[in-house]
């Protein structure tokens, strides 16, 4: 034992008086969010030959672990799934997007809620994204590569 | 996480799609999650965000978390994770200030007891969240806000007066010995000073 103090949830009433603590200083937000979460399990996605794409790089970590004095205008994001990936560059403007390899393609926009935009990869897999919805999205890309699907993010 | 622990059997059933087994295990966990994403300086909807997309996170990763017991630990990552990646995109819509940074912050003069009492709810949140149902749900109406009287709590619990007594015992045994808590309690001593 490293711990010479006394624990103060041997005592039962004591544990028990945290543990409403700990539920009040959630509760109601998190009966909330509860709720809001039980239909994200229709995302559930049982296809075995769709590539899930990480998030192998974001401009955002960057700028939270180096000590930068100005955050960029230009937000880059990577996704990553062997042998297809996807580029992004995020500004004020719009989304600008890279599909890798290069070719033709097309690009969804799925929102938590259902909707779909999407826009098509010209022959460079170059694609625009005009507007993107608030809230998490993820990316879906169809090319002469194979299909590929996202993680969750905001952009 | 113990033999009796549901957890294993509702990430297994959730992964096939039971969407019952899926809303009790973020009903299980929304107050571990929303815990976490309370330690960070977010609005409500910013919190609602993130929050979601750590669910959603949650069912692209249910078929490959062969370990149920790394779930808890998923979910304070990945929520910290996503909730500083949402104060660093607040960041760049407002005016930098470079007095604020984007640790964990508190309102509170003292932030180390902020932080750690932080800590404490989320080992309590993370304990409760895996007991079993009787177990749990027993707990959840002994804490109760307003109170409840046993009687009220035996209607509710199907658990006899007679046996609310010894089950709250068990239950909060159980809560001890559940990985959440003993990863708290074992932490090293010189956390231990500030304690209350």
């Amino acid at each position: 034992m490293t711990n010479m103090t006394p624990d103060p949830w041997n005592d039962d009433q004591q544990l028990l008086d945290d543990l409403a603590q700990a539920i009040r200083s959630v509760a109601p937000i998190a009966r909330t969010v509860a709720e809001r979460a039980e239909g994200a399990l229709s995302w559930l996605t049982v296809d075995e030959e769709l590539l899930f794409a990480s998030l192998s790089f974001d401009s955002l970590e960057d700028e939270l672990s180096a000590v930068r004095s100005e955050p960029g205008d230009t937000r880059t994001m990577v996704f990553t799934a062997e042998p297809l990936s996807i580029e992004l560059e995020i500004n004020p403007r719009g989304v600008l997007g890279q599909v890798v390899p290069p070719g033709e393609g097309e690009i969804f926009v799925e929102a938590a809620d259902g909707s779909v935009l999407s826009a098509a990869a010209d022959d460079l897999g170059f694609f625009v994204l005009p507007a993107v919805p608030e809230g998490p999205v993820r990316l879906r890309c169809e090319t002469a590569t194979g299909r590929l699907v996202t993680h969750w993010v905001r952009l | 996480m113990e033999d009796d622990s549901p957890i294993t059997g509702l990430v297994a059933a959730a992964a096939r799609g039971d969407q019952d087994a899926w809303n009790e295990l973020v009903e299980r966990y929304s107050p571990l999650l929303v815990g976490v994403i309370r330690q960070y300086r977010l609005t409500a909807n910013q919190l609602d965000d993130v929050a979601q997309t750590v669910w959603l996170r949650l069912v692209e990763h249910l078929g490959d978390l062969r370990q149920p017991e790394a779930l808890p630990g998923w979910i304070v990552t990945t929520a910290r994770r996503e909730s500083l990646r949402m104060s660093a995109a607040e960041r760049r819509l407002t005016p930098f200030s470079p007095l604020e940074g984007v640790q964990p912050v508190a309102d509170t003069a003292e932030p180390d007891q902020e932080l750690l009492r932080a800590e404490r709810h989320q080992a309590l949140l993370g304990g409760l969240a895996e007991l079993p149902t009787r177990q749990r749900n027993l707990l959840m109406l002994l804490v109760n806000d307003p109170p409840l009287s046993y009687a009220e709590i035996s209607e509710r619990s199907g658990i006899p007066i007679g046996s609310i007594g010894p089950t709250r015992s068990r239950a909060l045994e159980r809560l001890r010995r559940t990985q959440p808590i003993k990863q708290f309690t074992d932490r090293p001593l010189e956390l231990e000073q500030d304690r209350r």
